[in-house]
């Protein structure tokens, strides 16, 4: 299976990238994703420390790090906005 | 109407597109790219705008349902321009219609408060070295907003 991850603002700047694709085996929670990309890449740490960060599935904001991400899913990361 | 747009926009032609004679108030805000300095104290050459547009709209959308319902406008325009801008080039256009002024003003603050602290767009600076340096969120826009809680409960 296959999600989407999409970064923005100073992530995307971080990261150098704006966009993700994770193939996986099965169905996990946010909290298992969270936890392997901060074992691939020290950066995701920094990312997932700062509390300001809003995380949105299929463009609905996740309340529950147990949620299960499922094949198609798009996951943004998105830090405080700043339009107007 | 709700566009997300590159281009600018002309300021006669979106009154048109929100004006009938239903309405007896119109309420504008415009937002231009302000003459800035950056954290290193240059002026900047303009600001650049990005925007994760599916979300962007889908907010966009319910902060105009509430102005619609809330004031009983009979029209609510928000234009946000992404991309490149120079200086004084227009931002953002918010444009709403009702019978009486009050409503109307009232409902253009609404929605230009919301959109600052809860639309997904993000401002960068652009430097004289072609360097982007992020904006950061105002508190005082996040404090603006509590005056709005019992509309947004």
């Amino acid at each position: 299976m296959n999600i989407t991850l999409k970064y923005f603002s100073w992530i995307r700047v971080k990261l150098k990238k704006s966009h993700d694709l994770i193939e996986l085996n099965q169905s996990i929670s946010f909290k298992e994703l969270k936890n392997n990309l901060i074992s691939k890449d020290p950066l995701y740490n920094e990312i997932f420390e700062d509390k300001s960060v809003k995380y949105f599935l299929n463009l609905k904001e996740i309340d529950n790090e147990n949620q299960i991400l499922n094949n198609g899913d798009i996951l943004a990361f998105l830090p405080p906005v700043t339009g107007g | 109407m709700i566009k997300i747009i590159n281009e600018s926009f002309d300021l006669e032609t979106e009154f048109n597109s929100a004006s009938s004679y239903i309405n007896g108030a119109y309420s504008f805000f415009l937002g231009t790219v302000r003459s800035d300095l950056s954290s290193s104290n240059k002026k900047i050459k303009g600001i650049y705008l990005e925007c994760y547009e599916e979300l962007a709209l889908a907010q966009l959308k319910k902060i105009r349902s509430k102005a619609l319902n809330n004031w009983k406008l009979n029209e609510c325009l928000i234009i946000h321009r992404v991309g490149k801008l120079n200086i004084g080039e227009k931002i953002v256009l918010v444009i709403t219609a009702s019978s009486h002024r009050a409503n109307a003003i009232e409902a253009c603050e609404f929605v230009i408060d919301s959109l600052k602290i809860d639309v997904a767009f993000w401002k960068f600076h652009l430097l004289n070295n072609d360097q982007k340096e992020m904006v950061l969120q105002k508190y005082l826009d996040n404090e603006k907003m509590l005056k709005w809680k019992d509309i947004i409960s």
